[in-house]
């Protein structure tokens, strides 16, 4: 197993642990349907995908998993509120072109709203721009800005102030350290490595 | 290399070759949705590959609008086009025969073999022509379901179709869930919107304003060629695109003959959509163009009750496939019956594919498509 199996896996664990059995799951930003499948095979949930890319949305459907291909926000606007237990963003909120909106829609659609997002408050990202004047790229970043997707990379004291100002409740949240395996407790803006939060109304 | 150059070498390995068709005859009277009957049903069909005992490997597809139950093989070795989805069926292939029974009939009401208005009625002798009841797709869907059961099917392994196909996939996935195993409807929707209606009563005004139609009593010899032509011509536009057509034809002329007259063919795009126009006069009949395209601006839905309340009684996983460039049936009409069936919680998805052939797309050699499809057949 490539380390960052081992680091995905530890992600899915404890977004897996706030799914109820047979739960009905949104997952925006799917990717290849990993980890609906595996939420429907620990929590034989009815899970749906949505992704952008066509190549995803076949991978899903070899995993049958049901996906729809297309955009987030016009998929989240044919649903009925509460249509879903659980909506979740997995390293997507960063991608999506109005995060704002878009966890407000989230959350209308989704009784609860897992996020799970990489710190960009780590410390390590703190000191390569302290001392290099330049961003971090690493295992989790492995692309120069260059050839990346535009995105709107965020801190943990970030996310939480955008919480209180919408007053979105945070039920759980939980923090890894930098390897992503072990929990981080103290410090988590400037020592947690990724972050799952579940937020509800 | 043409056509006919092709044709005259043996089927290569992944083919399946020679085809012959099959008349499915019931004697018992068929009463359509809108309260007609004929006396007896005949469906024309080809089949490919070898049922299983378990009889559990059948695949059905559905024709669209002017196709047929010819598509794949050739019927003689001198035949210049294979079946026309010859290029998705055979060993090997997206709908693999060696491992899939496809049966494939041509759609009650159509005119190449089947019960339609152009078929003569058994009790009076003469065609059906305008005397052929109201046809709608779900009757030509309950026709299908007579068909499977007489092959001994219970349960097909998979329904799919594009366009009229489509809907007719839909139908079955509908009408009959427990005997779809999945199915893959491509290029459609829940029903046509303002402007697939105006085209397709554009199309059968260019008929009916022929006089050569004579309420529908044309000799089937010297048929109203005029208004199937245009009709064709401009329902050909249609299933293309803007991008598609500047690709295939831009500006491009033919050589002008010295003495042409003013309003002859001068652009390549001219002399193509004239000759498909004309050929479809050679093989299709005006009046099964009327029947078949108000039975596609009835298809609806949404109608009686919700299209959520409609899709409810699917059971089967199902493929919904839009085409970013088909402007009859635009995507959203193909997402919308998506959405539906994720909002009743079906095993649903949608897949759209960016490609320049409009409507018609579905019918185009296509890698992603055709693994697409592969995947979902297999899965």
């Amino acid at each position: 197993m490539t380390h960052s199996n081992k680091r995905r896996q530890v992600d899915y664990q404890i977004i897996a642990r706030w799914v109820g059995e047979g739960d009905r799951v949104l997952d925006l930003g799917c990717g290849r349907g990993v980890l609906l499948e595996y939420l429907k095979q620990k929590k034989s949930v009815y899970g749906v995908g949505v992704d952008i890319s066509f190549e995803r949305i076949l991978s899903c459907v070899k995993r049958g998993v049901p996906a729809y291909h297309g955009d987030v926000g016009a998929l989240l606007a044919t649903f009925d509120d509460n249509a879903f237990d659980r909506v979740i963003f997995s390293r997507s909120v960063e991608l999506v072109d109005d995060p704002d909106a878009i966890l407000a829609e989230g959350l209308r659609v989704g009784k609860r709203v897992t996020v799970g997002f990489v710190n960009h408050g780590f410390w390590v990202n703190r000191l390569n721009f302290l001392f290099k004047g330049q961003r971090t790229i690493n295992e989790v970043y492995p692309r120069a800005w260059y050839e990346t997707l535009p995105s709107n990379p965020f801190s943990v004291s970030e996310f939480d102030a955008f919480c209180q100002a919408r007053q979105i409740k945070i039920e759980n949240r939980v923090y890894l350290s930098g390897n992503w395996t072990s929990e981080c407790t103290v410090l988590p803006n400037a020592l947690a490595g990724y972050a799952i939060y579940d937020l509800s109304k | 290399m043409n056509d006919s150059e092709a044709a005259q070498q043996a089927p290569a390995e992944g083919e399946v070759g020679l085809v012959e068709s099959q008349d499915f005859v019931s004697n018992e009277p068929f009463q359509f949705e809108s309260g007609g009957t004929i006396p007896e049903l005949s469906l024309r069909y080809e089949t490919y590959g070898h049922l299983n005992a378990a009889k559990d490997n059948a695949i059905l597809i559905c024709h669209a609008l002017s196709g047929n139950h010819h598509c794949a093989g050739v019927h003689s070795m001198d035949e210049r086009k294979p079946g026309w989805w010859n290029f998705v069926i055979g060993p090997g292939k997206p709908i693999d025969t060696s491992r899939y029974f496809v049966i494939c009939s041509n759609a009650l009401g159509g005119c190449s073999g089947s019960s339609g208005p152009y078929s003569i009625n058994p009790k009076t002798g003469q065609r059906y022509r305008l005397d052929f009841p109201k046809l709608t797709v779900r009757d030509m869907v309950k026709a299908q379901s007579l068909l499977v059961d007489s092959l001994g099917i219970d349960c097909l392994h998979a329904v799919l179709g594009g366009s009229m196909g489509g809907m007719q996939t839909l139908q079955w996935a509908i009408d009959f869930p427990n005997r779809v195993g999945r199915y893959i409807a491509m290029a459609c929707c829940a029903r046509h919107n303002a402007q697939a209606i105006a085209f397709n009563d554009t199309g059968r005004q260019a008929i009916v304003r022929d006089p050569v139609w004579d309420n529908g009593n044309y000799d089937p010899d010297s048929p109203p060629g005029h208004g199937l032509s245009v009709a064709r011509m401009m329902a050909h536009i249609t299933y293309l695109s803007d991008a598609g057509m500047e690709a295939k034809f831009g500006r491009k002329r033919r050589s002008v003959e010295p003495g042409a007259e003013h309003f002859d063919v001068e652009f390549e795009v001219e002399s193509y959509l004239r000759y498909q126009g004309q050929s479809f006069v050679g093989r299709f009949d005006a009046n099964t163009y009327l029947y078949l395209t108000k039975a596609l601006d009835r298809f609806d839905l949404h109608s009686p009750v919700s299209l959520d309340d409609t899709l409810a009684a699917v059971t089967a996983p199902g493929l919904v496939v839009g085409f970013t460039s088909d402007w009859l049936y635009p995507p959203q009409g193909n997402r919308e019956v998506a959405e539906a069936l994720l909002r009743l919680g079906k095993d649903a998805t949608y897949a759209e594919l960016e490609m320049d052939f409009g409507h018609d797309s579905f019918l185009v050699r296509s890698p992603e498509l055709y693994n697409l499809i592969r995947t979902f057949l297999d899965r």
